[in-house]
């Protein structure tokens, strides 16, 4: 425990610099997002189950999720077009709660990276740099040759390494690193969220992506915080404002560390599953379970205006973070 | 003259010599000061602060939770976030949100909490460390109230005055006694003390050890052991006057003194348990007290019988109370003004005052008792001290 401590800490000290440094990548957030919302007085509210609004211990304005929530749009299907990513992993202290730091390890800056998209048989081109302080790697879900897993291909610092295969098969997937110790360079940050769209393109749709994930801020092996993209209580406090006349499609990952599994529960509605995204066979439900590194596609006609919370049904994951509302309008 | 004067210069140069040290060491500490962490960088690297906040009092109102901390460490720490039962709860604060070395700050959290079960409450710093504390069953912390006020009060008697008063009326008994059997009551005076006086340096301790980093360290223990030990010393020569030895009545009111003093802890701890709600105050903890407390009143009652006098009612009546009283008084500050310190410091002085009064009966008892200190009487009456207040003191464990 000390360990993880200290070097916590190191990297605490190390991340202030990069901080002030200009953003690498397209899909990169907003840097000054980490620092934003520095000081929220504690709000006496009044009641803890009402929590929505200003009143909601999170950190940040209303956009400032938006690179995350909001998947670039898919593109119409052309076997060998060339899709061009470019991640940089950086070391990151990152304000996930009010008041409390998390010294990340991030792809772009941000927990989770950015969403990576791509339409089956795209030819996809990821170019990966280490500006971090570990060796890292990206290993993505997916079908790939060998020498593109991300496991045996260690990045050290200031090193690059190009990633290129075609995108298959379609679906939801995701993307970590796998350098070891896995599961600290997974629950520090490096994750997010790979869509592969269908060669027949879905119906158009409001689309979303969730990445579900916890936070062990005092290295204890539990997760202090659980989150969807990245802030607690972010939708609880900034509302997703959706239309009740266009399908919403949420595109959902779990990369939780630590706990077996996380979940997704709607509130007054249905939703068809699609597990992994990459069938048409789906489940009508209000309430799905994703063990870690599981993901799929849900999509929701509401049949109701008004607000609509969603969270993990584990009543403790909800309480410490992941729990948000969907603002539906007409 | 003028060799008088030179004499004085050279005694005041020697004074202002004993400035010398103090002066160099002013100047060394700051050049040490004025060099940073170069000296660290030398050997390698500080270890980053525990950034451990230290919960220490959680008060249960109603629809409320009142958390108060303390800052251990040298570097501040913020308060970013707090959990009752690993949920994150809204909170408002009444103090500062970073807290200094060893300064509070107390989180207020709005919260419907359930009577009687047990309950968690969480406090997460700006670098993410969570400190919890549990408690155990919730109920509301008492605040004062005349009736409150009146029931510590009663407790104290119960288990301070009441118990040393029957204790005491074994006194027409001992008179009878033949010089050898009083001889073995005054040796378990000493015995009962000596397991008191142990008792309350193990609690001293204990309770020492759980105070944060800052407040000192086994020295406060020493403090309160030694300044009570001293007192009595001073209290005991006052009393017997000049040439003169301790005993009977004199004896007996410092020994009275010494067991009150270690009653003013007892009450304490009986006190700030309940309040803390650490501690079911049912009718077999009182009734164990009692009785452990029954035999204190032998103890003074023994050099009483020992004396030549024949003390009124009203001076018996005295000793009950100089020594059960402060169980009422310890009760009372126990049960509303809780400072660990101060509970330290009571049982510190309780541990020297008993041992103080083991070395006056010990003394006494080597003089007058037939075979002094090494009579089989006087080592079985020791003894036997010793084991009645471990047996008794089962009933109040």
């Amino acid at each position: 425990m000390p360990k993880s401590r200290l070097t916590r800490r190191r990297l605490l000290a190390a991340a202030a610099p990069l901080a002030a440094a200009p953003l690498v990548g397209r899909f990169a957030l907003d840097e000054g997002a980490g620092a934003a919302g520095v000081r929220h007085a504690g709000h006496a509210a009044s009641g803890h189950a009402a929590m929505i609004g200003e009143t909601v211990p999170a950190v940040g304005g209303p956009h400032d999720l938006d690179e995350l929530l909001y998947p670039p749009p898919a593109l119409p299907y052309q076997p060998g077009r060339v899709r061009e990513y470019r991640l940089v992993a950086r070391d990151v202290e990152l304000e996930i709660a009010p008041g409390v730091f998390f010294p990340a390890w991030t792809y772009n800056g941000t927990v989770p990276g950015p969403v990576i998209r791509a339409t089956e048989d795209d030819l996809l081109r990821v170019r990966f740099l280490n500006a971090g302080s570990h060796p890292h790697t990206i290993h993505f879900h997916g079908i790939h040759p060998a020498g593109m897993d991300g496991v045996f291909e260690i990045v050290g610092p200031g090193e690059e390494l190009t990633y290129e295969f075609p995108a298959k098969p379609y679906g939801m997937h995701l993307y970590h690193c796998h350098a070891t110790p896995l599961k600290k360079h997974i629950h520090k940050g490096l994750y997010g969220a790979f869509i592969i769209d269908p060669p027949e393109p879905r119906p158009p749709a409001q689309e979303l992506v969730m990445v579900m994930n916890g936070y062990d801020t005092d290295g204890d092996g539990s997760n202090n915080f659980y989150t969807v993209n990245g802030r607690s209580f972010y939708y609880a406090k900034h509302p997703i404002r959706v239309s009740r006349s266009q399908t919403v499609r949420i595109y959902l990952a779990n990369l939780t560390e630590f706990d077996l599994v996380n979940s997704f529960h709607l509130h007054a509605d249905f939703f068809r599953y699609y597990p992994t995204g990459s069938s048409d066979r789906f489940e009508y439900t209000d309430t799905v379970m994703q063990c870690q590194g599981q993901r799929g596609i849900l999509e929701i006609e509401f049949s109701n205006t008004g607000t609509f919370m969603f969270h993990a049904h584990q009543s403790e994951f909800a309480e410490l973070g992941w729990m948000g509302y969907f603002n539906v309008v007409d | 003259m003028e060799a008088g004067a030179r004499a004085r210069s050279r005694e005041l140069a020697g004074r202002l010599w004993a400035l010398g040290p103090v002066l160099l060491l002013a100047a060394c500490v700051g050049l040490f000061v004025s060099t940073g962490s170069s000296l660290v960088d030398l050997i390698g690297r500080n270890p980053p602060p525990l950034d451990e906040l230290d919960i220490r009092r959680i008060e249960l109102r109603p629809g409320e939770i009142r958390i108060r901390v303390t800052n251990p460490q040298a570097d501040p720490i913020a308060i970013a976030s707090v959990t009752v039962d690993d949920a994150i709860v809204p909170f408002a604060l009444d103090g500062p949100r970073e807290v200094k070395r060893l300064r509070s700050s107390t989180i207020v959290v709005p919260y419907d909490w359930v009577a009687d079960e047990p309950l968690a409450v969480g406090v997460t710093s700006s670098t993410g460390i969570e400190v919890t504390r549990a408690v155990p069953a919730a109920v509301e912390t008492p605040t004062a109230s005349a009736k409150g006020f009146l029931g510590y009060g009663l407790i104290g008697l119960l288990v301070g005055v009441v118990p040393v008063a029957l204790g005491l009326l074994w006194l027409p008994s001992l008179r009878r006694a033949t010089p050898q059997w009083l001889a073995a009551f005054m040796a378990l005076t000493a015995g009962l003390l000596t397991f008191l006086g142990v008792e309350a340096l193990f609690e001293a301790f204990g309770r020492q050890a759980a105070l944060p980093g800052g407040s000192g360290g086994a020295g406060l223990v020493l403090l309160g052991v030694a300044v009570s030990y001293l007192g009595m010393t001073f209290v005991s020569a006052r009393l017997r006057g000049r040439g003169s030895e301790v005993g009977g009545m004199t004896l007996a009111l410092l020994v009275a003194i010494g067991i009150g003093i270690h009653n003013l802890g007892e009450g304490l701890a009986i006190g700030s348990s309940f309040a803390f709600g650490e501690l079911t105050l049912g009718t077999f903890l009182i009734v164990g007290f009692m009785i452990h407390n029954v035999t204190e009143g032998l103890g003074i009652a023994a050099p009483v019988a020992e004396g030549s006098g024949r003390p009124t009612l009203a001076r018996l009546a005295a000793l009950a109370l100089v020594a059960g009283a402060p169980a009422i008084l310890g009760a009372w500050i126990g049960g509303y003004v809780a400072s660990e310190t101060l509970g330290v410091l009571f049982f510190a002085a309780a541990a020297g005052a008993a041992l103080q009064v083991v070395v006056e009966v010990g003394r006494f008892v080597a003089r007058r008792a037939p075979g002094g200190l090494t009579s089989g009487h006087a080592v079985s009456g020791f003894l036997g001290g010793v084991a009645v207040m471990y047996v008794t003191g089962l009933l109040a464990g």
